[in-house]
């Protein structure tokens, strides 16, 4: 069968194919740890015996060869005929990553080539229980380690030789088979594998490993091409996580910020494996559309025009959400998508055109949409995440006209207006709960990688560490999820590198030999909080500080004056690596920086608390969503800005004239300790220096990294939730800001980027 | 009516490939998924489909097992998609013997070149096994009490209490078969003793991976010698020699067994027709032929010419037959002398001989 990149049949496959290859990253790690659990054996057996079949079905022979070979020697694990040991493990893992790369590339569009023959011969020989060699395969076809029998169909790949050459068809006669088993029987232990490969010299059964298996691990962890020329020009698979971000990734993050809602379509992006559906469950799906039907009337009203408008606005979005509703879900047989759009609607503006967008979804979709075709038995619709993109943000105009609606009502006081806006803001708040919820994917996702990534530091560093992951339920943000999957790792990597000290460290001290790694994620109100924890060494801030003076961070005085919290966060600054030599793993000093920026960008926030000898603990925040945001709105002189509510701590009112001056920059005491506080007004206005201040004021207290800080602002407006919209062109890049929106009153607000701003304007104040 | 087909598979996307297949046939449709054993078995029961394709590997209840439970609990068409390794024919024959009226491969490459004839060869399969009768008499055969009749070596042991004496009016048994032939030659052969005083040759359309294991199965259950033919063997009384699939049995030179290749072109790899030529020219009206249940018409050529040497032939009835093709063809052209029941054949072979 000939290479159809868009064929819908590949693409079904390849998403089903995603899902098992994840768990089964999974499943191998903790097969290592309890390798004779029966379960776990079977569903990696399963795993990659569905991979094959689906993988014959669309005619990747490829794929199917190395998943035939795995899947036999999985069949003899379960079968209680061979123990699982190191080398068998190390084997099977880059058998993984090989059907992971072939999966990345064949999801690129472009067709795999074949695994290593290498690996494959070694996978054969642990299956024989033999060494052998491609040689001695080749001469001997009668006893050849034939019980990878091979269907008469199979050799059409030149590279597997063994296969081709071997002469066997798959008939294998009664003795040939005896003289198998007989072989099997008794060379049970581990005999060398012999094979041309210079990598796998050494006996691997014991757990020592030699420097070429380092250097080959080293090489699968930064994701370089397999020996044996795979054709992946993809070198981030999902395991990996690299040091840098590439200029693309930052600009889709950006994108993914400022709402365009671009889901990762190209291969260039180091995103996890899942497929480019995802799954919103039929009663998420009905609510939706209940909403969008069912609840809430417009019309029947006496209104003012403008209100009128609105409404003819609101109704009209309303109208689209619902289209683009039903285009998503377009099963084939009519039957299922009449059902789904629950035709029981009261007569709505938005309901008579119904029928259309389902005679829309009749006809055949573009390549992209996912659609499931079976009539009955699935509970799940697959659906393009651009889809959901677009949605999110007509909910997101929605929100914006549901609020200026409420200020217009609540200027002209109609009674039964204001029931009727009353309802709608009620609609549109369980529609954008709903919606969001639609793309909410529970952080397993990113999680699932996590053992397999602290196993394969951890042997190679050898240490001795152990993973503990809790909240793997707790949902977030698809986007989300995969913005924080690069930070994450970095992280993890980092607490393993960094933190767990060596075991004779570790046992001098009075340790465990083990060190643990916790990493858990909740959920608090309207952020997740992630935090990663381990019981390593922790961080001497004295270290810090020198490093930080070392390094022309800032000069001694500063640093002595820095309290231990913010020496922890000097970690965060550009350059800044405590490691002395460079490894490959970490010490380049581009990291930690990346990765909070990173997550600044989502609105979040980073923390660390140390303690010298017994461990670090890394908090992150970051909100629930990226694309509406609870936010303070202030005013200063005629202008408005929006500060993100969730780096907002408190907020009182300033009597000036209760200041103090350290250092040059402004502070008020607040509950004893000096609180540095900004002006605003002098930033973001216009010849507003030198006009006198007021005496009074508010100060919005904010969260800078570790550090507080307070916001002087004139006016307090209130709490308002508004969704992000990029800036044009001529604002994009303006420090210190970060989107814009419309408000309830039909004005624009800037939003601010709190930490951009102290980092731009903080350092000109103080050299002022 | 189109008939009901309950596809149970662990993998949605097989699941939803094998609909898509079968939904484009107007004759059949999906009643429901499954997906997996223990599903399956309940599915089955609330649903009554007519027939069910079933993949073997499947977590918390494997297909094996819920083939034996929904045969028990009440007897449907079950179609297995088995992978052509050595496991998968061990699976598949278990799967057989657990009622399961026939098998497909699950790399539908094998089936054929293209998609389209993968939908054509499943489309007819299902509705060539969707009879109802065929299910019920699987039930019936899998129903009898197993009992292991191989004997140590060496030894012979009369199983099924009858001795055979032989009037020398056949001088060779020939059966062949096709879909259902599995469980209609573990029939027959089983009532068979052991010192049955005919060769025995066995046609049987099956994989080359499979035939091996298939002999080695019926070896175990009967109390004659069942075994792969070899080219190059001799014919001897009370063994079953099974022709290797994907090759084609001749008999030459006086009960001598000679295993080719065959012309690529030929349809069944190996096909009953050119044993029974074989057997016609060497043996003339000495032959007992048998044209047990299976798809199309392969035999009823050779069954001809049998006939027309002075040979009998004898064929399975409807009722019995899990597919009535290759009987019909040789029962409607009249070459057939005696029409039976499965059950019957071993009592009157017994007799004929």
């Amino acid at each position: 069968m000939s290479f159809d990149p868009d064929d819908e049949i590949l693409q079904d496959f390849l998403v089903e194919a995603g899902e098992i290859l994840e768990q089964l990253g999974e499943q191998l790690v903790d097969l290592e740890q309890s390798p004779t659990d029966s379960e776990l054996l079977n569903a990696v057996f399963r795993g990659f015996h569905t991979i094959k079949g689906g993988a014959s079905f669309v005619g990747l022979n490829n794929m199917v060869e190395v998943c035939h070979v795995a899947e036999d020697v999985f069949n003899q694990l379960r079968q209680g005929e061979r123990e699982i040991n190191a080398h068998l493990m190390d084997v099977i893992l880059r058998v993984v990553d090989a059907v992971n790369d072939m999966f990345e590339t064949v999801r690129g569009g472009v067709e795999a080539g074949p695994a290593a023959p290498e690996l494959i011969s070694q996978l054969k020989a642990i299956h024989d229980g033999t060494a052998v060699s491609e040689f001695d395969a080749a001469a001997a076809p009668a006893s050849a380690p034939a019980p990878v029998a091979q269907e008469g169909a199979e050799s059409t790949e030149p590279p597997s030789k063994l296969l081709a050459e071997s002469g066997d068809d798959g008939d294998i006669t009664d003795e040939e088979f005896e003289k198998l088993l007989d072989a099997l029987d008794e060379s049970e232990t581990q005999v060398e594998s012999a094979t041309v490969d210079i990598e796998e010299s050494a006996v691997s059964a014991d757990d020592e490993i030699t420097e070429e298996e380092f250097e080959q691990l080293l090489d699968d962890i930064h994701g370089d091409a397999q020996p044996g020329g795979q054709p992946t020009a993809e070198a981030a698979t999902p395991v990996v996580s690299e040091d840098d971000i590439t200029e693309e990734e930052f600009d889709m993050l950006l994108d993914n910020l400022h709402g365009k809602g671009q889901a990762p379509a190209a291969p260039a992006e180091a995103s996890t494996a899942a497929g480019s559906g995802d799954e919103i469950s039929e009663d998420e799906f009905e609510n939706l559309l209940d909403d969008l039907h069912g609840k809430g009337s417009h019309g029947g009203v006496p209104l003012d025009t403008q209100a009128e408008q609105l409404v003819a606005q609101a109704a009209e979005t309303t109208e689209q959400i619902a289209m683009a509703a039903s285009t998503a879900d377009t099963a084939p047989a009519p039957a299922p998508a009449v059902e789904a759009a629950p035709p029981a609607a009261p007569v709505t503006p938005a309901a008579e055109s119904q029928p259309k967008p389902v005679a829309e979804a009749k006809t055949p979709a573009k390549p992209k949409t996912g659609k499931d075709a079976a009539p009955q038995g699935e509970t799940t619709v697959r659906v393009d995440t651009k889809r959901l993109d677009d949605i999110m943000n007509m909910v997101g105009e929605l929100v914006l006209v549901r609020n200026r609606l409420v200020t217009l009502e609540s200027a002209m006081g109609n009674e039964e207006m204001a029931q009727a806006i009353g309802n709608l803001d009620l609609v549109t708040a369980d529609l954008q709960t709903a919606v969001m919820k639609t793309r909410m994917q529970p952080i397993k996702k990113v999680f699932g990688r996590f053992p397999r990534v602290v196993r394969d530091l951890a042997r190679s560093l050898r240490k001795e560490v152990s993973l503990d992951l809790f909240g793997e339920d707790t949902d977030l943000d698809k986007n989300l999820v995969e913005a924080l999957a690069d930070p994450l790792v970095h992280l993890v990597r980092n607490a393993v590198d960094h933190g767990i000290e060596m075991p004779d460290v570790r046992e001098s001290v009075g340790k465990l030999k083990q060190g643990t790694v916790v990493l858990g994620a909740a959920q608090e109100g309207d952020h997740i909080l992630l935090t990663i924890q381990d019981d390593g060494g922790g961080m001497d801030p004295d270290v810090l500080r020198a490093k930080a003076v070392e390094k022309g961070v800032m000069d001694a005085e500063s640093a002595r004056r820095l309290t231990d919290s913010e020496a922890f966060s000097l970690i965060f600054a550009p350059g800044f690596s405590t490691k002395d030599e460079i490894s490959d793993i970490s010490g380049r000093g581009v990291g930690m920086d990346v990765v909070k920026t990173r997550i600044v960008q989502l609105n979040g926030t980073i923390e660390i608390d140390s303690k010298l000898g017994v461990g670090t603990k890394l908090a992150i925040k970051v909100p629930l969503t990226l694309a509406i945001m609870p936010t303070l709105m202030v005013r200063l002189d005629e202008q408005i800005f929006a500060l993100p509510l969730v780096s907002v701590n408190e907020i009182f009112n300033l009597d000036l004239t209760h200041t103090n001056t350290i250092d040059g920059q402004v502070c008020v005491m607040l509950r004893d300790s000096p609180l540095p506080i900004y002006f605003l007004r002098d930033w973001l206005v216009n010849q507003m220096n030198g006009v006198k201040k007021e005496a009074v004021g508010h100060v919005v207290v904010v969260t800078v990294g570790n550090q507080r800080v307070g916001f002087v602002v004139e006016h307090l407006i209130g709490q308002e939730e508004v969704v992000i919209k990029p800036l044009g062109a001529g604002l994009k890049g303006t420090q210190g800001l970060s989107g814009a929106t419309i408000t309830g009153d039909g004005r624009i607000a800037l939003i601010l980027d709190v930490p951009g701003l102290v980092k731009h304007y903080g350092r000109q104040m103080a050299h002022t | 009516m189109p008939i009901r087909v309950l596809v149970v598979d662990d993998s949605s996307f097989f699941r939803r490939q094998i609909s898509k297949i079968i939904e484009g046939d107007p004759d059949i449709e999906v009643v429901d998924m499954a997906v997996d054993g223990q599903d399956a078995i309940e599915k089955a029961r609330t649903l009554k489909p007519d027939v069910i394709t079933m993949d073997v590997e499947m977590p918390v209840l494997d297909g094996i097992s819920a083939v034996r439970a929904i045969m028990q609990d009440a007897p449907t068409a079950i179609l297995m998609f088995s992978s052509l390794t050595q496991d998968g024919a061990k699976a598949t024959l278990d799967a057989l013997e657990a009622g399961a009226v026939d098998f497909l491969p699950k790399r539908f490459e094998d089936i054929a070149r293209d998609k389209e004839q993968v939908a054509r060869v499943l489309r007819e399969r299902i509705k060539a096994v969707a009879r109802p009768g065929a299910s019920a008499s699987i039930a019936r055969v899998i129903a009898k009490p197993k009992i292991d009749k191989k004997p140590a070596p060496a030894q012979s042991s009369k199983a099924s209490g009858a001795s055979a004496s032989n009037s020398g009016r056949f001088q060779i048994l020939a059966i062949g078969t096709s879909t259902g032939g599995p469980i209609a030659l573990q029939t027959v052969l089983t009532d068979l003793p052991a010192d049955f005083p005919l060769p025995i040759v066995l046609v049987q359309h099956m994989p080359g991976s499979f035939t091996p294991a298939f002999a080695e199965r019926l070896d175990q259950l009967c109390s004659i010698h069942v075994k792969q033919a070899e080219d190059g063997e001799a014919l001897k009384p009370g063994v079953a020699y099974l022709a290797p699939g994907g090759m084609q049995m001749r008999i030459v030179g006086r009960g001598q067994i000679e295993i080719s290749e065959g012309d690529s072109s030929l349809t069944y790899k190996p096909s009953v027709d050119i044993t029974f030529d074989s057997l016609a020219d060497e043996y003339n009206k000495n032959v007992l032929a048998l044209v047990l249940t299976g798809m199309g018409h392969d035999g009823s050529e050779g069954a001809r010419n049998l006939k027309l040497k002075g040979s009998e032939v004898w064929a399975q009835d409807e009722a019995s037959s899990v597919v009535y093709g290759m009987p019909a063809a040789v029962n409607d052209a009249g070459t057939s002398s005696k029409v039976l029941a499965l059950d019957a054949f071993g009592r009157e072979i017994l007799k004929a001989i």
